[in-house]
């Protein structure tokens, strides 16, 4: 059986800047928050977002709250 | 000691459709009611919802900011709850106002504001089914052509 080529994988690029200054984790800011979400809309890892912890545990508590307003969806 | 908290509040459509001011008032003369100072209370948005929450797939948004001291939240959110008008609500502690809230907030204020009329939560009507005896005949049909193809078959397989 061939082996899997995983050198020429490219790595996705992380969603948000390096920085983490970025001011819009709010739970009113949808469009910003949609992108950190999967097809399946589950949060994305720490290694997709690019977040530090604290940035991800905000933007965690973020979309959690747009979820419970019905901004965002649970599921899909 | 008094306290900034900024609350989101979903409005049932049906009242926001008969009076904006009525269904604003649902949720301000609440907080007053229980001692909050209300300091900027606007129409955020009219949107779909996520998902249908009390059955309903629309909703109206309002946003506001308060000051109240002691533990004067937990007294007011039995209140919502048991509200039918408010379909879902959220307060969190707020450090400081944000910048162009209180002129959104006057701006509703001022004369000869108003509000878009929310649009019907029904945003499609289900087509009717389709009339059964059509398939009928289509059915009784079927029964001879099978048993010619099953005779066609048999006699192949004779043949054979």
């Amino acid at each position: 059986m061939a082996m899997l080529d995983t050198r020429s994988r490219v790595p996705l690029k992380p969603i948000a800047s390096k920085n983490c200054d970025d001011p819009k984790i709010d739970y009113k800011e949808i469009d910003y928050l949609a992108k950190f979400l999967t097809p399946q809309a589950q949060i994305h890892s720490r290694k997709r977002s690019g977040f530090c912890a604290q940035c991800q545990r905000e933007l965690k508590e973020a979309i959690k709250r747009a979820r419970h307003l019905g901004l965002l969806p649970f599921v899909g | 000691m008094s306290k900034l908290y900024e609350g989101m509040f979903l409005l049932d459509n049906q009242v926001v459709r008969a009076d904006w001011a009525r269904a604003k008032s649902v949720v301000t003369d609440a907080l007053q009611k229980h001692g909050a100072k209300v300091v900027t209370s606007r129409r955020w948005d009219e949107r779909k919802l996520a998902y249908p929450i009390k059955g309903k797939r629309r909703a109206t948004y309002l946003l506001t900011f308060f000051e109240i001291g002691g533990d004067g939240v937990n007294s007011m959110r039995r209140d919502f709850e048991l509200d039918e008008r408010v379909l879902r609500y959220l307060i969190i502690g707020s450090e400081a106002l944000p910048e162009g809230e209180l002129e959104k907030s006057q701006a509703e204020l001022a004369e000869g504001f108003s509000v878009p009329t929310p649009p019907p939560d029904e945003e499609f009507v289900e087509s009717e089914p389709e009339a059964p005896p059509a398939e009928e005949p289509a059915a009784e049909e079927m029964v001879p052509e099978a048993m010619a193809a099953a005779a066609d078959g048999e006699s192949a397989g004779e043949r054979n």
